[in-house]
């Protein structure tokens, strides 16, 4: 129906003959529809439902099952997935391998799933690793960030540095970052900050020795989040942190926001353009405030609405010249 | 003054934007035509991505906020403290700013000019309501239940300042907006007929398919690309309404909150309610998968989804941790053997990646990290093992 109207058009300006718009409108009509997407979506639903249900099914039955064949099934479905995926693997190469097929990814993130669930159970039971809880965590870590390496998988990746999150005390997931962390009472201060910066630097390798540069986008949209976020809390946190005074996250704020508006211009990433922004703006109005003298009543209050239109009105227009600025460099 | 408020030009600019690329990969277009068509439809209109919009939004909502706190103070300064007044002064200082952003810096919903229109308009309805609350007798209010008459003196002013704002801005969200109000005003009229709540159901999915009648037709209309994004989103509503209205769990529930029982009971005509909940998403994945309709498709898997929600609230068939295994090997089956039977395309249909979509795998990383994270580590002294987990209805024999 679009493409009629467009086609239209085009003929009416002479820019199509009448041939071409009838094979371009019966192309339109005949191309088959791709289901790639919600077959993806639909894999890996599936995966997240089986997972969660055998855990689930692991801890009701803790007890009255036989703990051989439970752990002996799973660890043979896990096998079964790393080893499809790993019979599926593309030689090893620091850029993006090509890979035909998605199934094999989605093996290889049911494998992970399940090593976690089953790492969960033999703690439990057997408590294996006593009460060397950091090993539990760093143990999926470092197995995450290998197979994300040598099978080339954004989504292993991110569930090894959530595991890498996860050693460290600091929930680094997208969202939970806001709950997990409870961000306004945390503790999350320094190690998130320091986490954080560690991702952000690790992307940065990847992104300039061309090491996986694909990564870069995982690893910054994670770290600069987990250390922006962590530092802005600071500001806001009523108990001053003894390793971060508020002076000094203002400065750490204001330069990974320029970081990013320069590593955005350097990709052309509009994400890290906005999380730039935003952050800046954030610690730039804290500042302001912060150093306003409200001593003589309405004046503060003027100044401070007057602050809102007319650096709003300057970030707007910084955005409406950001195609231009992303592609100056 | 024009009924539109963006030049049509700007609309057919954007679809060619879009459509002229994929007719080159396809190798339908020569490379000297697809030149001559980007250089004859160049934009020249603002429209950022989705992530930029939002940031627009925000920063506008911003200093629009800043904006009402200078009004006001400056009104308080000059002892001019009426609300009312106020309320005006930002509605049309809203409505009148996103007029002149459309003309002078040739915004096209960018964020800005929408978040201006949701505002001017917000800010609108509430002078609404509080001039309608001034008509009625004292005495009486809108709490009065929702059948009551009242509610037609606010709702109607509303669908029609809503009404003439999706037809000058062809905004998605006013668009929504007015159609739920639409319904609100049927139903608030049904309710008010002693046969009303018997009826209630059909009539709304009779009103559904009188929309997208009324959609359909609206296709055939030269400027049809105008309001395309907003007949998308009345096309996806009237399916949702159309389900939703014969979903046996909606039918139930609503009929409990509008006679005030605390417990739902059966209601009349349930084995129809169950025929439409089992029924219709079937019918409209079917559709979607023969008239190769994304939109069809996307809501009738939502609406699989709902009924399952909707036999589980009543009958427990399975232990929800059983039925997630089920379901989740159900999916990936289905899924491997879709991908493989679908690798040629078959019946209209494709498992490989469509040059079109935007492929998403940067999401797909974010979306793994939110949902599959590794286990904290306790805090030393807990103890595993012990009491029964949240496994959400399943009773612990611990």
């Amino acid at each position: 129906m679009r493409t009629s109207h467009l086609l239209a058009d085009l003929q009416a300006r002479g820019l199509l003959p009448p041939a071409q718009t009838q094979a371009i409108a019966d192309d339109e009509r005949t191309r088959p529809m791709s289901l790639h997407q919600e077959l993806r979506a639909a894999l890996y639903l599936g995966i997240m439902l089986l997972t969660g249900g055998l855990g689930t099914l692991l801890y009701q039955h803790l007890d009255d099952i036989g703990h051989g064949a439970v752990i002996g099934a799973m660890a043979l479905l896990m096998l079964a997935s790393f080893g499809y995926a790993w019979r599926h693997r593309q030689p090893f190469t620091w850029g993006q391998a090509n890979i035909p097929s998605f199934v094999p990814d989605y093996a290889l993130l049911l494998g992970c799933l399940l090593f976690l669930a089953l790492e969960t159970y033999v703690q439990t039971v057997f408590s294996v690793f006593g009460s060397r809880y950091g090993l539990a965590t760093l143990l999926p870590a470092v197995l995450f960030l290998a197979l994300a390496y040598r099978l080339d998988h954004r989504g292993v990746l991110a569930m090894g540095l959530t595991a890498l999150g996860a050693w460290v005390g600091v929930s680094v997931a997208p969202l939970s970052v806001f709950t997990a962390n409870a961000l306004f009472t945390s503790r999350l201060g320094i190690a998130g900050v320091l986490l954080g910066l560690a991702l952000t630097g690790a992307g940065l390798y990847a992104e300039f020795t061309r090491r996986k540069p694909h990564f870069a986008f995982t690893y910054i949209s994670l770290g600069a989040n987990v250390a922006l976020l962590a530092a802005t809390a600071v500001l806001f946190n009523y108990y001053p942190q003894p390793w971060l005074p508020k002076w000094v996250a203002v400065l750490l704020v204001l330069l990974m926001s320029a970081g990013l508006v320069w590593y955005a211009r350097h990709t052309r990433s509009y994400l890290f353009l906005l999380m730039g922004t935003v952050y800046g703006y954030i610690a730039l109005t804290y500042s302001f405030i912060r150093l306003l003298d409200f001593s003589n009543g309405d004046e503060g209050g003027l100044l401070v609405s007057f602050y809102f239109m007319l650096s709003t009105a300057g970030v707007i227009l910084l955005f409406m010249r950001s195609k231009e600025f992303l592609r100056r460099v | 003054m024009k009924v539109k408020a963006y030049p049509l030009l700007w609309t057919t600019q954007e679809a060619m934007e879009a459509a002229a690329p994929r007719w080159f990969r396809r190798q339908l277009l020569t490379d000297a035509q697809y030149q001559a068509i980007r250089a004859a439809y160049q934009p020249d209109f603002y429209r950022p991505g989705l992530l930029l919009r939002i940031g627009l939004v925000l920063f506008t909502c911003v200093g629009v906020a800043g904006a009402a706190a200078f009004l006001a103070l400056f009104g308080a300064a000059a002892r001019l403290e009426d609300f009312r007044l106020l309320g005006w002064a930002v509605a049309l200082g809203c409505l009148g700013t996103q007029e002149v952003i459309i003309r002078e810096f040739r915004h096209y919903r960018s964020g800005t000019d929408s978040a201006l229109l949701y505002i001017g308009l917000f800010v609108l309805a509430l002078l609404l309501a509080e001039a309608a609350d001034h008509l009625l007798p004292s005495g009486t209010t809108y709490a009065s239940g929702f059948g009551s008459p009242h509610y037609a003196l606010l709702l109607l002013p509303m669908l029609g300042l809503l009404l003439l704002a999706t037809l000058r801005y062809a905004d998605r969200l006013v668009a929504a907006a007015t159609y739920l109000v639409l319904l609100a005003l049927l139903a608030n009229w049904l309710l008010q007929l002693s046969i009303g709540r018997l009826l209630l159901p059909f009539a709304l999915m009779l009103m559904a398919v009188a929309v997208y009648q009324i959609l359909q037709r609206w296709r055939q209309r030269p400027d049809y690309l105008y309001y395309r994004a907003c007949l998308i989103v009345l096309e996806v509503l009237a399916l949702a309404t159309f389900y939703l209205a014969g979903n046996y769990y909606v039918v139930r529930e609503g009929n409990a909150e509008i006679s005030g029982l605390y417990q739902s009971v059966q209601v009349p005509l349930a084995p129809l309610f169950y025929l439409f909940t089992a029924i219709i998403p079937l019918v409209y994945i079917t559709v979607g998968l023969r008239k190769r309709s994304r939109l069809w498709l996307l809501t009738g898997l939502a609406a699989v989804a709902f009924s399952l929600f909707t036999l589980r609230y009543y009958r427990s068939v399975l232990p929800p941790e059983m039925a997630a295994v089920l379901a989740g090997t159900f999916l990936l089956v289905l899924a491997v053997w879709a991908a493989r039977y679908l690798r040629p395309a078959r019946h209209g249909l494709t498992a490989l990646a469509d040059a079109d979509q935007p492929t998403s795998f940067n999401l797909e990383s974010l979306v793994v990290a939110q949902t599959a994270q590794a286990p904290t580590a306790p805090t030393p002294g807990f103890e595993f093992g012990g009491g029964h987990s949240g496994g959400g209805g399943a009773d612990g024999s611990y």
